[in-house]
Parts: C-alpha cells; structure tokens; sequence
C-alpha cells in the first residue's frame, strides 16, 4: 500500500534544505524518520468503510440525502503530556487552565503547585530559603498574603491573624499553613481523598504514580506541614473552585492508565518554580 | 432507469412512521457494517413495476406454498392466459417463502426458461421479471437454481427492448453476488464480451447504461475478482465506454455515471499498477469531473445523491495518482483547479459527511506527497490556511492533515517559512497538546523539518513558549516522543533559548 521507496528519489530536484536534513539523518542519532508517501488504499481498506456503506445503502433503496442525516463530527481531544498527570481535556483552554493551575507555579523543591507566581514566590521564600529563616529571626519578613497590601509580621501566626481581622480571611485558609500543620493536614488530606476518590476517579491512578514520585525523602527536608495543594493530590480535593472543572474533565472522559513508569529526576522541575527558586535552573540539563 | 428513492418519501405510507423508517434504516446500516467486516458486503437491486411507486414489502399473510403450486399447474396446462399466470406469479415470487418452494419444484425452472425463450413476446417479458423476482433473492441457492437460464439473458442483452434489457441486467448482476459458481458459469458463457457489447451498442440509452454498470460492479466486488474477472475486463473496451460515460448527462441524470465510477474503483484499487487505465486518461477525466463537481457543490449545487459520484472519483484518483510517476503528472491532472476544488469538497462535507472530507484529504495527501509543484499551488492559491483550520477534527482527518502540511514543508526551507507566516507554529502549539499520539509526534517531525530550515522559524516557536511544550513531552512515557523532543531541544533549540529572560516569557 505504501509507494515503494525508489519513487522517492524521483522528487524534482533536492535543494540544500533536503541536504542538510540528509547528512542530519547520517549522523544515525537522529530520530526523524518523516518523508512523504503516497498511500494506495484497497478496496478493503476501513477507510473506505462509510463511503461503501452509503453507495450500498442507495443500492437497496435507503438513501437518505445529507440533510436528513448528520453524523458527528469528533474534534480531537488535549491531554497533559506531564508524566504521572493523566489529565485529558475536550479544550485547549482547558487544558491551559488544567496547567496554569497544577504545573505552572510549581515549587521545584517540594513539587507542591500554588496557585499563582506570588504565592509560588513567597512559598519558596518562607519555606525553602534559610536565609528568610534567619532573617525573619530579627526582622518581619512575613508577607501579608493580599496582594497590595503590604505588611510584614514577624510570624506567621501574626500575618495569619492579619489575614483574618482585616482582609476578612477564612480560619482555614488553605495557602497560609504553617510548617507544623502540615504532618496533621497531611493525614487529614488522605482521609479526605479516600472520600473523594468515588467522585473524582479517573485520577486516583495518577494520585497514585503521584505518590511514588512525591513522598521520596529528598522532598520535605523541613517536615510536615502543607500549605499548599501538592501538586499531585491537587486533584482530590473538592472544596477548591478549579476542581469543579476538573470533576466535569472526570466524568466525561474515560481513564486514561499511564502506561509509563517514567519518573522524572528531582533537578527537573516544570513550572516557573525553577526560575526564581534558588534550587535548579532551566537549560541546567544533562 | 433509477430513480433516487428517498426514504422520507415513504413517510405517507399507512403503517410506517418516520420513526420507524429511521430504525428501519439504521439496523440496515449495522447489518451493512458487519457484512463489510466479513467481507460480505452484497446488494442486490429489484427493479419495480410500472404500477408499483415504492416497495412494498409487507406482504398479506403467506400466500405461499399453494399459490406456487396452483399457478405452474395453470401454466403447465393452459394454452390461453399464460401472461396472466405469468404475471400472478412475478408477484407470488417477491414473497421469500414463496420463492423457496418454487425452486423446489421439480420443473419449475425448466418451465419458466422454456416460456423465456417462446415466441410470445409477453410472455417473455413476464418470465424474465419472474427470474428478476427470484434473482432479488437473500436466500443464495436460489441464484444458482437460475442457472439455467443465464446463457439466454445473455444472448437478449442485445436486444432492442430497454425494458427487457434491463431486466436482464438486473437479474444477472442480483445473481453474481451468490456463488463462485455462478460466477464461474457467467464468466464462461461470456458475461464479459457481453456486457462490453450490450453498453457499446446502447451507448445512448442511459438506462441500459446503467444496468450493465450496474452488473460489472457486482462482478468486480467479488472475492476473487482481482485474480478471475479484472484481468479480462481490463483487456476489454469496457474500461474506455465507462470513462466515456462518466460526465453524467443533464437530462437522464447522475445514475449511469455513478454505476461507471463505482466499477472503475473497483478496477483501480484492485491492480497495483495501472498504467493501462493511465494512458486511456482515466486520472485527467477523473480529475477534471472532479473539478466540475466541486465546483456545483460550492456554488451551493449540491444535487441529491452528488456525492454518490464524488466519493468513487475520489478513490479513483486517489489510487491512480500511486500509479502515476511524479514527472508525468502534468501530462495527466491538466485542471489546475484540482487541489483548489479538493479543498473546496473538504469545507463543503466536513460536517455532512466526514467520511468524505477524510477521503478528500487523503488524495491531498497523494496529490502532494512527491510534487513540489502540487505543494507550492496549496501556498500560492492560498488553501493552506483552511487546511490548518480543519487540525481540531479527528478520526483520521488531523492525522492526513498534518502529513500534508508535512509534504509542503519537506520540499523545500521557503516553504517552511512560508507556513510559519501562515500561522502554522502556533498550529502546533496547540496540536502538540493533543491526546492523540500519532499527532504529537507528526507535530514534532513537522517542527523539526520547520527549525532546520530556518533560524527565523526556530526564534518564532522559541518566542511563542514552544520550549515548555518540548520539556514536557522529553519526559512522556513513548519513547517517540521523548527521543524527537530531546533532540530537537538539545541540537537545535537551546541555542536560542539565551535570548530569552524571565522577563519576556509569554504570559498564560
């Protein structure tokens, strides 16, 4: 069915650019192996399965004209391609929100996502800077998390008490834990995910994978505390807006099981939580 | 002659809802699903009587057993009013039960070819439509208990009666389908020279035209066709008399040119090379109708039943452009407003019938695989941004899509440059999101011919945050994609990565 290679060279005259990629494929690490075929298809062939069905139809006398009768057209669906991240999506701008949400600002050493750069920065800032740590000791340091605002404090208990007096902030908001909540919420969380797993099923398996990639020991040097969505487990909660839309991407799509057992190395980080975090650096690659 | 019978028109008949037309209709099209799975795909084609508007298949409760028996006793004894028994029986014998028992009676053929072959002409006439009824059979051994009288449907196909002549055809062409027997016996009797004859000398009537055609695409859908029957009709005129009836005639209308492309598909896909058809002009007559077609379609012409035409067109062409070297292929596809009007075919059927757009972008494909001609008239007439509209859709019309765009980018770097300005990178964007594998991967070998062009289109992606989605997919579990990504970022991407800060990084 394929035209057999020899056609090939008859192509009307190779220029550089064909040159070029040639000595490229010579170099034998190449992977591009594209050229262009012509494809003979036989009588037989499924592609040619509807049209057959509507001449045969017209045979026995069951034309219907096309405005009687419209098939669906199907439109292909997105899916994130991140390793351990089942996500599929029937939309682009879904699945940019799907990835602006979980893997954009995403914090490179303890692979938790916040949900924007200001908080990704202040994240890193308060949990994995030691210099913070030791500044905060004699200045305050900690950010009142309302952007515009301004103020410092020196704890976070003093911020948090800030967030609640004067911006109006719920108790339990869930971007301002302090590190010693996190092994309690942790515990909490799984419970709850336990929960959520009849509702939000199609990512229990990568919560899964998730698990084995996050809970390695190099990622919580500072003990439990979350005070962020873990980037994984992001997608068990229920309370939290985006899973509104994640619930709708769950129960219109089929799982899709990950296949791989891919893990990618800790120095890999995507997100712009390797940008400005001090941990590593984009194009620092093997 | 055919006419097209709509189901909708059926509406009026008391009993039948639309409904239950609708239902009707879709276990049909499953039962031809599964039959084309098996291979089996088989229809048979009843003519109607003059009297008769549409089918009626229900039928009063069985007349049966008896009827049979009582009238070939009428006909075995009676001198007068043959005809009339004659004509009671066609009717008896469109009832399957019926038929059955008719076949089982001793004689019954013998008697029925003895009044074929008679001197009353009537009779003839009606004995033929009693074969066409049994003919119309699903039950396949009732084909071969015709048997007997095929040698003298043959001799009448050319005979001055249309409506016996085509009662002929019919009968033949519902028989072939049903054994290798059959076919076997109809081939040694000379079915072929036969039909060759019968369209040459009926040349202008359409609807002996159109029976014959009918007849031959039967015979060519047959398992073992491409080894029996092609050869010998390749050999014969009926390849250059169908090519010649294929512009379908305004007044007679699009049937006798519908059955002739149709079997001019089945010869094309079924001979790996077919230089013979070439040289009669069967690709430039192809393509030109083509041309002619897409151009009613898009002034809004879109007759019922045109794309009953189009679609074997398109095989046609499709297959006999592997068949055409590349050098030769101005000598054949003269109209330069073919990759025009195949364009214009996939934006006028894509939500009508998808299946059609595929196969429309399928010869897209072929038309530009090895042509750098071809691929600089989809830049210059400017079709490319229609194409790159229709990357959404799925089921096997992204996927040929891309090999298209693929095609014009591997021919030469301008070209490549040219798809950058017409948007082609963000395109691929968004495709190298897809959940479909094999379009991630045709997007990064696109990409990659795209980078290596030029360093002007490599800045461009650089510059549309085409980085991230390359990291992405160097960690995605098929080894495709990780090895194309990892090369393309590490060979040629990361040099242009320098130039960008944290500060002019696209925003979400």
């Amino acid at each position: 069915m394929l035209q057999p290679e020899v056609v090939q060279l008859r192509t009307e005259g190779r220029d550089e650019q064909q040159e070029r990629r040639l000595s490229e494929s010579e170099e034998g690490n190449n992977p591009f192996s594209f050229t262009p075929q012509i494809i003979r298809l036989h009588k037989d062939h499924e592609l040619f399965e509807d049209g057959d069905i509507h001449r045969h139809m017209y045979l026995q006398d069951l034309y219907i004209s096309e405005a009687e009768d419209k098939p669906a057209l199907s439109v292909s669906e997105f899916a994130c391609h991140i390793s351990g991240c089942s996500g599929v999506f029937s939309a682009l701008e879904e699945y940019e929100h799907h990835y602006n949400a979980l893997h954009r600002h995403v914090c490179c050493s303890c692979r938790r996502s916040l949900p924007s750069a200001r908080l990704l920065d202040i994240h890193i800032q308060e949990w994995h800077d030691s210099l913070f740590t030791i500044l905060a000791q004699k200045q305050d340091m900690y950010q009142c998390l309302v952007e515009g605002c301004g103020q410092k404090f020196r704890t976070s208990k003093h911020r948090k008490d800030h967030l609640i007096r004067i911006h109006k902030y719920p108790p339990d908001f869930r971007f301002d834990k302090t590190k010693k909540e996190r092994g309690r919420r942790e515990t909490k969380r799984k419970e709850q995910k336990d929960a959520a797993m009849e509702v939000v099923d199609d990512v229990c398996e990568s919560e899964g994978v998730c698990e084995v990639m996050c809970n390695s020991p190099s990622d919580e040097p500072e003990g439990g505390e979350s005070m962020e969505t873990h980037e994984c487990e992001e997608k068990a909660s229920t309370e939290d807006v985006l899973a509104a839309a994640q619930d709708t991407e769950g129960t219109s799509t089929p799982p899709r099981k990950p296949q791989y057992s891919y893990r990618i190395p800790n120095t890999v980080c995507f997100g712009h939580g390797s940008v400005r975090g001090f941990g590593g650096r984009r194009g620092r690659r093997k | 002659m055919w006419r097209l019978n709509k189901v909708r028109h059926k509406a009026g008949r008391p009993g039948g809802s639309l409904e239950e037309l609708r239902l009707k209709r879709r276990e049909n099209e499953r039962a031809l699903r599964q039959a084309r799975r098996d291979r089996q795909l088989v229809s048979k084609r009843l003519l109607l009587n003059e009297d008769e508007e549409q089918l009626d298949v229900s039928m009063d409760a069985a007349p049966g057993g008896h009827d049979i028996v009582s009238l070939l006793h009428k006909l075995q004894h009676s001198g007068t009013d043959k005809e009339a028994h004659l004509k009671a029986l066609s009717k008896v014998l469109r009832d399957p039960s019926a038929q059955l028992t008719f076949i089982k009676h001793e004689n019954s053929m013998h008697l029925l070819v003895g009044l074929l072959t008679g001197s009353n002409a009537q009779c003839r006439l009606q004995a033929v439509r009693c074969l066409h009824e049994l003919s119309h059979s699903s039950h396949t051994n009732v084909a071969p208990a015709c048997l007997p009288a095929t040698p003298y449907l043959l001799t009448y196909l050319s005979g001055p009666s249309t409506k016996f002549t085509e009662l002929c055809l019919y009968t033949l062409g519902n028989m072939c389908p049903d054994s290798d027997v059959v076919r076997e016996k109809l081939l040694a009797q000379g079915i072929i020279p036969a039909l060759a004859s019968c369209i040459e000398n009926q040349r202008h009537n359409l609807a002996v035209v159109e029976a014959a055609a009918f007849t031959l695409s039967q015979l060519l859908q047959a398992r073992d066709a491409p080894e029996k029957i092609i050869p010998m009709v390749l050999k014969s005129t009926l390849p250059s008399h169908l090519l010649s009836v294929l512009t379908p005639d305004p007044h007679f209308g699009l049937a006798p040119a519908i059955e002739c492309a149709w079997c001019l598909h089945y010869l094309i896909c079924s001979t790996e090379d077919n230089k013979e058809l070439l040289a009669q002009g069967a690709l430039s007559q192809c393509s030109s109708l083509l041309v002619s077609l897409g151009g009613a379609v898009t002034e809004g012409n879109k007759e019922d039943g045109i794309e009953l035409l189009i679609w074997p067109l398109l095989r046609c062409v499709g297959n006999l452009l592997s068949s055409c070297p590349v050098e030769d292929l101005n000598a054949h596809l003269t109209d330069a407003h073919l990759p025009a009007s195949l364009c214009a075919l996939v934006q006028a059927y894509l939500h009508t019938l998808p299946a059609l757009a595929r196969e429309t972008v399928w010869v897209l494909n072929n038309l530009t695989a090895h042509s750098t001609e071809f691929c600089s008239a989809l830049l210059t007439l400017n079709l490319v941004p229609g194409l790159i509209q229709l990357l959404p859709f799925s089921q096997g019309i992204n996927t040929m899509i891309l090999r298209i765009l693929a095609n014009i980018a591997h021919k030469k770097k301008e070209f490549c440059v040219k798809l950058m300005q017409l948007g082609l990178l963000s395109a691929l964007c968004a495709t190298l999101k897809m959940a479909d594998q094999e379009m991630v991967i045709r997007s990064l070998d696109i990409l990659f011919m795209m980078t290596v062009s030029s360093p002007v289109v490599a800045e461009e992606f650089v510059r549309q945050g085409g980085l991230s989605l390359l990291e992405v997919l160097q960690y995605n579990g098929a080894a495709e994609m990780r090895q194309r990504s990892t090369y393309l970022l590490e060979k040629h991407l990361l040099s242009y990565q320098q130039h960008i800060t944290v500060d002019n990084m696209p925003d979400p």
